[in-house]
């Protein structure tokens, strides 16, 4: 083949530029869960999920590390779940990528049976499998790129034509910094991305392909439809309010969480065995068994809970440590309470964002792995009065389904039924601010804001005769900086002298249809027309990993003496 | 794009002090935005008026009108709906426009402010008006923006007011 595995790209070069040329290609759509992963592609007149050789649709997300060839779900043979348990497969990717070792995520990750090891300083964490009683160092990148590699040989072997670009669903509650980490990821694996869709959205998508075969009109009319759409999977819980009419989606509110069946699972290890943690604290060899002994058990006992009322929990964890226990379905629920709450939560949060009432909603979407746990599925029809569920749409195949229908359209192809007259209006997840008027976080940009988007606001300087100021940008709801997510910063130089107050620095948020942030910010002072030195433009995120230092070092350094506080205009 | 567009508006963003106010418009609460940038920009009011924006009647634009409207505007000018490299710029421009007149005239409140503003609840515009009222009533016209940024104060949003006149500015650029 004459695209290399692994391609280096500079920053720029993985994202937006490349965007706006034409492509004559269909993108495919991706799907790459914490725990499995799918392909699809529009072949012409409908989507068509692509198999791998052993027949599969549905493939699991891991990469087995052994002498020197890795390989991934996607290829490499299933013996025994044991396989994979132990210490040389590494999985859960979505959890890791783009995490830092304070996060609590990360935290929780350590009881995988694979290395993840925290210094607990805001750097990334140490990963690595056991090959050969060896610790091999890897990152979530590294192994997420491998697996990209095979997904792509997959299609390759199937479509027989070169693959370049795809649409990849995410999760909602993705930072700018993790998205990035995935383009990357995507550009070592060779692959362009040619949009990264939240997976509600994805879902959204496809309803409004739905509505539109269904109803037969004219695109732009039609009976508007508001579906909510609850997607909660292995790793992550997604929400979106979508108002659909005509093919176009309107994504009026979003709201997702670090939250999902891996979730459920440890807690229900820690339930099993209370003392998991520190027994398997070491990750030697032996803890390294028992614990994916304890992981395959839980696993099939939540699994079975959801057609049963009880389980018979029956494991060997060796070393004389044996668990055997009746759990009933009551007991898993319990044990999750907090879980299922933090969900219903997502639920009202976004409906409220959204000012869409309980009773306006035409159709309830669930969907994702966790969807088929009756706990799950019951907590979003009580918050709709016992409406029953959108039928019609795989669970598990939704968001890459709609992720292919999205590849087609961005690929400009046409359907003669127009059937790919679609379109989905985003909006942004997160606020995306600047630090001022001390350590407050000021959004620019506040959360489900539709894009393309630009928003700004005039500061001021807070000291007499400042001549340089910071801007710190961050993404976040909290509304203290700490409680965000720095994506970066620079200096505004030159601004002429002057009492404090009167330098009127405009910043200016702009993301773009491909999601690309920029910021801007220019000095004028009252009294010109041209603004007093030349704008500043800069390409967000520009940090690296460590963003938590750079906050701490920059204020360190400068303390107040570059802050900015909002301009109050005198009326 | 951003640079230039942004420097070509901050040379136009100057604060105009205190327009002189009809007493038939009597809001106290258009002080907020009394100083929106008003230099005499060549743009018909046409393209400014946000029912000419989405191809309503102001008078008979019902709310599900004005939604079909937005729906198939976004279906002209979104950018993802362009695929000619050199329209996407021209795309987004028009594609946030469309959005703001939406945010206005979909919500009930902002829309009969909206209208009251135009002077369209008393009688319609005329284009030709010399009077000092009319001056008036057509700068205020550009001025429209900055009410969009009210709605953004109301839906809880600080500060920003200047951002909304930018991009005003911006729009009519």
């Amino acid at each position: 083949m004459a695209e290399q595995a692994y391609t280096v790209a500079s920053d720029s070069e993985t994202t937006g530029e490349e965007k706006s040329s034409t492509f004559p290609e269909i993108a495919i759509g991706v799907d790459i869960g914490t725990s499995q992963c799918s392909v699809a592609v529009w072949n012409g007149s409908q989507v068509e999920l692509l198999k791998n050789t052993r027949n599969q649709k549905m493939m699991r997300s891991y990469v087995t590390f052994k002498e020197d060839t890795p390989s991934g779900g996607v290829s490499s043979q299933l013996f025994h779940e044991h396989d994979l348990l132990s210490g040389a497969t590494i999985f859960n990717m979505k959890r890791l990528i783009g995490r830092v070792d304070t996060d609590p995520v990360i935290h929780a990750s350590k009881n995988l049976p694979f290395l993840v090891q925290t210094l607990d300083i805001g750097v990334r964490p140490f990963i690595a499998a056991l090959v050969n009683n060896m610790w091999r160092s890897t990152t979530p990148e590294e192994v997420l790129a491998i697996f990209l590699v095979e997904l792509r040989a997959m299609a390759e072997a199937q479509l027989k034509r070169p693959i370049r670009n795809i649409v990849l669903t995410v999760p909602v509650s993705f930072s700018r910094f993790q998205l990035t980490r995935i383009e990357r990821t995507c550009a070592m694996a060779g692959l362009h991305v040619l949009r990264l869709m939240p997976e509600p959205t994805a879902v959204a998508l496809l309803y409004g392909q739905h509505q539109q075969q269904a109803s037969h009109e004219n695109t732009g009319s039609g009976c508007e439809k508001i579906a909510l759409i609850f997607n909660m999977g292995a790793g992550y819980c997604d929400v979106a309010v979508t108002a659909t009419a005509g093919g176009v989606s309107q994504i009026k509110a979003l709201a997702g969480y670090t939250i999902g069946g891996e979730d459920l699972l440890q807690n229900m290890m820690c339930y099993l065995l209370p003392d998991s943690q520190s027994l398997f604290k070491n990750h030697g060899v032996k803890e390294i068994k028992s614990m994916g002994l304890l992981r395959v058990a839980t696993q099939d006992a939540i699994h079975q809970l959801s057609s049963q009322t009880n389980v018979q929990v029956d494991v060997d964890l060796g070393d004389g440590l044996k668990i055997c226990k009746v759990v009933d379905r009551e007991e898993f629920e319990e044990v999750n309470k907090n879980l299922f709450e933090k969900c219903e939560s997502l639920i009202i949060q976004c409906l409220q964002d959204a000012k869409v009432e309980v009773e306006d909603v035409n159709d309830v979407i669930i969907v994702g792995g966790c969807s088929f746990i009756p706990k799950v599925k019951n907590l979003v029809t009580n918050i709709f009065k016992g409406k029953e569920p959108y039928k019609g749409m795989n669970p598990l195949e939704a968001a890459v389904c709609g992720a292919a229908v999205e590849g087609a359209v961005a690929s400009g192809i046409n359907d003669p039924f127009g059937y790919l007259d679609l379109l989905t209006i985003q909006a942004t997840p997160l606020a995306i601010g600047i630090r001022a008027n001390g350590n407050n976080f000021i959004p620019l940009i506040p959360r489900n804001t539709t894009m393309p988007a630009r928003k700004d606001v005039v500061f001021t300087t807070i000291h007499d005769n400042q001549t340089e100021a910071l801007i710190l940008v961050y993404e976040g709801e909290g509304k203290k900086v700490e409680e965000n997510h720095m994506l970066g910063y620079f200096k505004i130089t030159g601004i002429p002298r002057a009492p404090k107050g009167v330098p009127e620095i405009n910043v200016c948020m702009d993301i773009d249809a491909a999601n690309v942030l920029r910021v801007l910010a220019g000095v004028v002072m009252p009294g010109c027309r041209q603004p007093a030195i030349p704008v500043m433009e800069v390409r967000m995120p520009t940090v690296d990993d460590g963003h938590g230092w750079c906050a701490e070092a920059l204020n360190r350094t400068y303390g107040a003496s570059l802050n900015l506080v909002t301009l109050q205009k005198k009326a | 794009m951003n640079t230039l567009s942004l420097s070509s508006n901050l040379s136009i963003s100057k604060p105009f002090h205190c327009l002189p106010f009809s007493n038939k418009q009597q809001r106290p609460s258009h002080m907020k935005f009394v100083i929106v940038s008003c230099r005499t920009i060549k743009v018909k009011s046409n393209d400014t008026n946000l029912y000419n924006i989405l191809s309503l009647s102001p008078k008979s634009a019902t709310m599900d009108d004005i939604k079909k409207s937005y729906r198939s505007m976004a279906l002209q000018h979104h950018p993802d709906v362009c695929h000619d490299p050199s329209m996407k710029e021209e795309c987004t421009r028009m594609f946030v426009k469309v959005n703001a007149a939406y945010e206005t005239l979909s919500n009930p409140m902002l829309r009969e402010e909206y209208d009251c503003e135009l002077g369209l609840r008393r009688r319609m515009i005329s284009n030709v008006g010399v009077s000092e009222d009319e001056k008036w009533r057509r700068r205020w016209q550009q001025q429209v923006g900055g009410l969009k940024m009210r709605s953004r104060t109301r839906m809880g949003q600080k500060g920003g007011s200047w951002g909304n006149r930018m991009r005003t500015q911006n729009m009519k650029n």
